[in-house]
């Protein structure tokens, strides 16, 4: 692992991590450092690991029966995958973005404000402002203003997936995970997410699973390369795309894989 | 290193490599056929070196095409990013070759029309014009067998030719001082040398491209020491 | 040319043929099915529509020879159902809840889909034998109350399993979406779960009061029927399947009358669920 990354301020780390599916471990060891209010990207073919990596740092496995986690993941140095830490609060500052756009069949404005509920009684001004805040953040205001009492399904899937990241912002997380959020969406539509990223990492560290290389290149800091549940390489995106280390790096990267 | 899932790019990256090496060639025989005039008094090989010169330029600017074409459809990333871009580097050095030897001819040209070229200045640039062509060769071939260990070699054989260049000057000095009269055809010669001298340097700058390929560290504007390490590193 | 485009070589022809002929007995047997249909549905209008009558609505059922309606059987089929839906709705979501938000570990769940499915499929005479037998014979009196919780029987496997089937079609990433965002596992099923299956579930209840308006098996053995006007649930009480099936059965065409009339309320009623169902489904 390359100095920059020692000295980098991890938000996450994770130590000896390995994960079950029942019998078959999806997870070989990984330990890394993903640093604060940096973009890191999660890269590897279908079935590496990289999505299930990502759900450890929610817990969101533990809704399924059959799956488990060994290791330990830190976040600001607790461990998360205790028994005793508090899912709930867990979730609070680890918000995650899915690869389809996910509303809830309710109004933009209670999308947003059912995840706030659950953690806050605020006023209806104060809602109103934290709304308001969450979809100006998401680059969302200007288009849905007039119409928060639609349903959220009446947005187009680009508006969709920024009201599912003004939803995730709007209990403020410090982390921001994010599954393939681009891939169902447009060009156009990516590329204002992706403006949308690199916006929100002066505020979050923001972790993204991606299988589009070119995403990671351009909106990540550091980037991990995964194979077969093996953190193959992590290190800057920079190096990682114009000199990587490893040649099962070197090879993925540069489509030589398989 | 193993083929890509797509067939259509290896063909692609392949074909770039030996267009670069194809240039890389005619240039080779450009400087050998001004060198052999400029020895011999040849006029009429002397004027192809310069004719031929638009070939060299017309590969540099359909190699160029070739690299944007392949960035634009492909986003070529690691080892073969840095193969596109050196590419793109290297093909600038060799239609800088080309220039030389054109010049080479050119001044030759001039000389053997209005006298006969002096003899010991003439061997002296033949001699460096030699390791020049040696080194361009050299850079060549590192390039084609991707091996950076040779690529470093060469770096050094610049040394020689720096040196070489130096003597030539102080051996144009003395010609010039004893006899006035020739100061116009030594600075012929002079420029002459300066423009093998200019070969040297390019084949230097392609070596450390090849550096830059295999092993990914820029290496321009290092020591030799540094660029020797990290070749083998 | 124009071979080019439709080259009528002999596979060609063939598989026209073929496929000319089996358009052809499709379209009888299409037939042959919309015929009885047809038959019933024009039976029963043609029948019903002499027995519709403010009267039919006004008065309750007559002893032979005289005039009458069937007031007190539509209350009490209303009723009935009513109360029968009351009793199965709240108990087949619960039960649905469980089966597609949390049974999706252990046996527990299979099984019981399992024995829905079966429940589902029971012939409802059984289900009136079952009320007979633990209910109406324990307290040797026929009542509404019988007869509502037979129907309310044939409701829960309905629902159970439109429930589960509609929740199982709620999206898992919906699911997901509300856990990673911290809420536990009841409002997830309230705000998100139930919302986005609710048009389902509650085309799911039509179809159980849809089913429900129409037997009569099971209410022969437990609320039997009531010549008179009683809204008591805990007595026999009148409805109109059976009302139907008695009259039907009797020899006087003054009953019979009746009874057409009854079908095609029934009928009509049946109908307008499954189109209010339809159309629920569709929003």
């Amino acid at each position: 692992m390359s100095e920059d990354l020692q000295f980098a301020n991890p938000k996450l780390k994770v130590k000896d991590l390995n994960f079950f599916y029942g019998k078959y471990q999806a997870l070989k060891d990984v330990s890394m450092n993903i640093p604060a209010n940096k973009v890191t990207a999660f890269i590897g073919p279908s079935g590496c690991g990289k999505s299930t990596l990502l759900r450890t740092f929610n817990r969101l496995y533990e809704l399924y029966p059959g799956q488990r986690a060994e290791g330990e993941i830190q976040l600001d140095g607790n461990d998360i995958l205790a028994k005793t830490q508090d899912i709930t609060l867990l979730r609070a500052k680890v918000g995650m973005v899915f690869q389809k756009p996910t509303p809830f069949p309710m109004s933009i404005y209670d999308n947003i404000s059912f995840g706030v509920r659950l953690y806050e009684n605020l006023r209806r001004g104060e809602m109103d402002e934290r709304i308001e805040w969450a979809l100006t953040k998401a680059a969302l205001w200007k288009e849905v203003k007039d119409k928060l009492n639609q349903s959220g399904n009446s947005l187009s899937g680009g508006q969709q997936q920024r009201l599912c990241i003004a939803r995730g912002i709007a209990i403020k997380p410090e982390v921001l995970l994010l599954d393939e959020p681009c891939s169902a969406l447009d060009p156009i539509s990516t590329s204002r997410i992706e403006e949308l990223i690199d916006e929100l990492k002066t505020d979050y560290t923001v972790v993204i699973v991606t299988h589009n290389m070119q995403q990671a290149a351009r909106v990540s800091d550091y980037t991990a390369y995964m194979y077969l549940g093996e953190l193959i390489e992590f290190g800057l995106t920079d190096n990682i795309f114009i000199k990587p280390k490893r040649k099962e790096t070197e090879d993925y990267i540069t489509g030589r894989f398989g | 290193m193993n083929d890509h899932s797509s067939k259509q790019y290896d063909i692609e990256l392949e074909t770039l490599r030996s267009r670069v090496l194809e240039m890389g060639g005619l240039v080779e025989s450009q400087i050998l056929a001004a060198i052999n005039g400029l020895t011999s008094g040849d006029l009429q090989a002397l004027n192809a070196v310069i004719l031929e010169d638009h070939r060299v330029n017309g590969l540099e600017v359909s190699i160029d095409t070739d690299c944007s074409q392949l960035i634009a459809r492909r986003q070529p990333a690691a080892g073969d990013l840095r193969l596109v871009l050196a590419v793109i580097k290297i093909v600038t050095d060799l239609e800088r070759i080309g220039d030389e030897a054109a010049k080479i001819a050119r001044m030759g040209k001039q000389s053997y029309e209005r006298a006969r070229m002096p003899s010991a200045p003439v061997a002296a640039v033949k001699h460096v014009g030699d390791i020049a062509l040696g080194m361009l060769r050299k850079a060549l071939n590192a390039l084609a067998r991707l091996d950076p260990i040779a690529a470093a070699s060469i770096v050094r054989e610049d040394f020689a030719i720096d040196e070489e260049f130096s003597a030539i000057v102080r051996q144009l000095i003395t010609f010039m001082m004893e006899d006035p009269r020739t100061i116009s055809q030594s600075l012929e010669i002079l420029w002459i040398a300066k423009a093998i001298e200019r070969i040297g340097d390019h084949s230097k700058n392609m070596a450390e491209q090849v550096i830059f390929i295999v092993k990914g560290t820029d290496v321009r504007h290092t020591t030799v020491e540094e660029l020797e390490r990290e070749a083998r590193g | 040319m124009s071979s080019a485009i439709a080259p009528l070589n002999k596979i060609y022809r063939r598989r026209r043929m073929v496929n000319a002929l089996m358009l052809f007995i499709s379209g009888l047997t299409l037939l042959f099915g919309l015929f009885w249909l047809a038959w019933i549905i024009v039976t029963l209008f043609y029948e019903g529509f002499n027995a519709l009558g403010p009267s039919l609505f006004t008065q309750n059922t007559p002893p032979p020879g005289s005039n009458g309606g069937l007031l007190n059987a539509i209350v009490g089929s209303f009723l009935m159902a009513m109360m029968g839906t009351l009793i199965g709705t709240p108990v087949g979501i619960l039960a649905g809840t469980y089966l597609a938000e949390f049974g999706r570990r252990g046996w527990l769940a299979p099984a019981t889909r399992f024995i829905n499915d079966i429940l589902l499929s029971a012939p409802s005479i059984v289900i009136g034998l079952f009320i007979y037998s633990v209910y109406v014979a324990k307290v040797s009196h026929f009542s509404g109350w019988a007869g509502a919780l037979a129907l309310s029987l044939i409701v829960i496997p309905v629902v159970v399993r439109t429930t589960d089937d509609m929740l199982k079609l709620v999206p898992d990433s919906l699911r997901e979406a509300a856990v990673a965002l911290g809420a536990p596992a009841w409002k997830m099923i309230v705000f998100v779960s139930y919302r986005a299956a609710r048009a389902g579930i509650v085309t799911g209840i039509l179809l159980a009061v849809a089913r429900i308006s129409g037997e009569t098996a099971p209410l022969l053995f437990t609320s039997l029927n009531n010549q008179f006007w009683s809204l008591n649930m805990n007595a026999p009480m009148a409805n109109l399947p059976v009302v139907i099936f008695q009259f039907a059965m009797s020899p006087y065409p003054d009953w019979h009358r009746l009874a057409w009339g009854g079908a095609i309320l029934i009928t009509l009623g049946v109908l307008g669920l499954n189109i209010l169902a339809r159309v629920m489904f569709r929003r």
